[in-house]
């Protein structure tokens, strides 16, 4: 009997210590933060999932995602996977001037990068890197002080060792520019980081990819950690870097119900003070 | 009580099975040796530094306690359940099987007393396996790949989100945390197949049907199909133990899954032991 009721026992208190230290659900997203910010940046890849035929940017598309940066009013925004620089005037029309724009020169693909910046005086700048282009674009902040400049980048979508040479490349011509400006990368790297979903223990695309985002962590910091998954399946594969020095930030936000029409990724945004 | 546990240990000492999980165990740890050299010396010369430039994977990284923290984790997941399953799983069906079982049920002691010592012996010997595999990881690391700081990276084997280091005399502690509470997450495995050396006869037919259970619920929470009921499944509450090889161990989260790991061990128990008495032993 004194078995039973031990075991009984032991099964309450295991049942009472697992509620006591279940972690209240961690917040995915924080919304809303008081901290001052003098910079908001977002990255969007606007292209569509896999299963279309064309998973490129959808010129249908182009009024909600104007409507959604007008409302939301970053200071600037990296775009992936746009058609052309018809694609982009496109947009920049239905941004009614508020926004400058350049477009990223044609590497291998059919699909480019671009930024959007709310500053007149901004200067786009090609960034090489091997067969692909991202590309850069500097600009002063509200509060002056140093130059800012903001990469947007598209790292290949099926092979992890080429996304990881992509990186490499991406980070050395970052460094060479941080010594004269605050440097943000922004875009889609496909980093498949989540071992859980991988239904091997151990394979190379996930080391790849985890040499490839180690590295940047070396130089930047992961400015949208917090705020969970960009992409459907749970996946965190958008990410915006900024200095590992910065003095705070802010807010930090996926907008999940910002997709439209096929799209499979959502904007991220980031707050911070420099 | 403590005359049954020691019989019930004696049994467990002269089982030849005990001595071949052991004898596995080494031989899983010289595979290891021979794929993570091989995997090393691929991966940190020739070819690789020509395609990339930069690479955590200095020979720094593998060092013998990288080496040890692969070898457990590949074995706690595919070996450590078999051999505790085989373990646990012939204790009654096992006596039943030999026709042991109506004599021990004859004597003078409470079926649940018989139960509770069958579970601590097993409980002992996956402790034992445990702790054998990981000082056996620990010695072989040292011999032959050498000591060096714990480096974990975002990506394989899932344990930080951000590149973090445990410097080596801390990772030694917490090889020792693992012990306990891999052990710990075992016992679940242990309870379940110590249910079904009750409800079959067979040793066979228990330990079969507990690893297919555990294999079962473990590739099923693999498939993205059945992403949301990942979370109901033992085998991902189990996964708790490995959290000792955090940089900053998540104190809460780990008390959290040991006690839903002792709420499905000792459910499982009271579970056996209410069928166990009421059942009609025939062999």
């Amino acid at each position: 009997m004194w078995v039973k009721l031990l075991l009984l026992l032991l099964f309450g208190l295991m049942i009472v210590g697992a509620f006591h230290f279940a972690e209240p659900r961690a917040l995915e997203e924080r919304s809303s933060s008081n901290t001052s910010h003098s910079l908001r940046l977002m990255t969007w890849n606007i292209g569509y999932a896999e299963l279309e035929d064309d998973t490129r940017a959808h010129d249908k598309d182009l009024p909600a995602v104007a409507e959604l940066i007008l409302r939301q009013q970053p200071d600037a925004v990296a775009l992936q996977e746009l058609t052309g620089a018809p694609q982009l005037n496109a947009l920049l029309n239905l941004l009614k001037g508020k926004y400058q724009g350049a477009i990223a020169q044609q590497g291998k693909g059919d699909r480019f990068e671009a930024v959007l910046v709310k500053n007149t005086g901004a200067k786009f700048i090609p960034v090489p890197v091997g067969t692909r282009y991202a590309l850069g674009a500097s600009f002063q902040s509200n509060t002056g002080g140093r130059e800012v400049l903001l990469l947007s980048a598209h790292a290949d979508a099926f092979n992890a060792a080429q996304r990881r040479i992509y990186t490499e490349g991406l980070i050395d011509w970052a460094q060479n520019r941080s010594q004269s400006s605050d440097v943000f990368i922004a875009g889609d790297f496909n980093f498949e980081l989540k071992a859980t979903n991988e239904t091997n223990l151990y394979t190379d695309n996930v080391k790849h990819d985890s040499e490839s985002y180690s590295h940047i962590l070396r130089y930047f910091r992961d400015l949208g950690r917090a705020a969970g998954d960009t992409a459907i399946n749970d996946r965190r594969i958008d990410y915006i870097f900024g200095p590992s020095n910065l003095k705070q930030t802010g807010r930090v936000e996926v907008l999940r119900n910002a997709a439209v029409g096929r799209m499979d990724h959502w904007p991220l945004v980031v707050e911070v003070g420099l | 009580m403590l005359t049954l546990f020691k019989l019930e240990l004696e049994k467990l000492l002269r089982a030849k099975s005990f001595y071949l999980s052991f004898v596995v165990l080494s031989a899983f740890v010289a595979l290891m040796l021979w794929g993570f050299y091989t995997y090393a010396a691929r991966k940190t010369g020739g070819q690789a530094v020509e395609q990339f430039k930069y690479t955590y994977e200095s020979k720094q990284y593998f060092n013998g306690l990288t080496f040890a923290l692969y070898s457990v984790l590949f074995s706690f997941t595919l070996l450590l359940p078999i051999f505790v399953s085989m373990s646990a799983g012939s204790q009654i069906a096992g006596e039943a099987r030999s026709g042991t079982l109506r004599m021990l049920c004859t004597r003078p002691i409470s079926r649940a007393s018989l139960v509770l010592s069958k579970f601590l012996v097993t409980a002992l010997h996956a402790s034992l396996l445990l702790g054998f595999f990981i000082v056996l990881n620990l010695v072989v690391g040292l011999i032959f790949v050498g000591w060096g700081n714990l480096e974990l990276y975002p990506g394989p084997l899932n344990l930080v989100d951000a590149p973090g280091k445990i410097l080596r005399d801390e990772a030694l502690m917490r090889f020792g945390y693992a012990a306990l509470s891999g052990t710990w997450a075992l016992l679940v495995i242990a309870a379940l197949a110590l249910l079904c050396s009750v409800v079959f006869d067979s040793p066979a037919q228990a330990v079969v049907m507990t690893i297919a259970v555990y294999l079962a619920l473990y590739i099923v929470g693999r498939v993205e199909f059945f992403e949301h009921l990942r979370p109901y499944f033992f085998t991902t509450d189990m996964d708790f133990w490995r959290d000792v090889f955090k940089p900053e161990i998540p104190w809460q989260s780990l008390w959290h899954y040991t006690c839903v790991c002792g709420a499905y061990t000792t459910g499982l128990l009271l579970t056996t032991v209410l069928i166990f008495e009421r059942k009609d032993i025939v062999t």
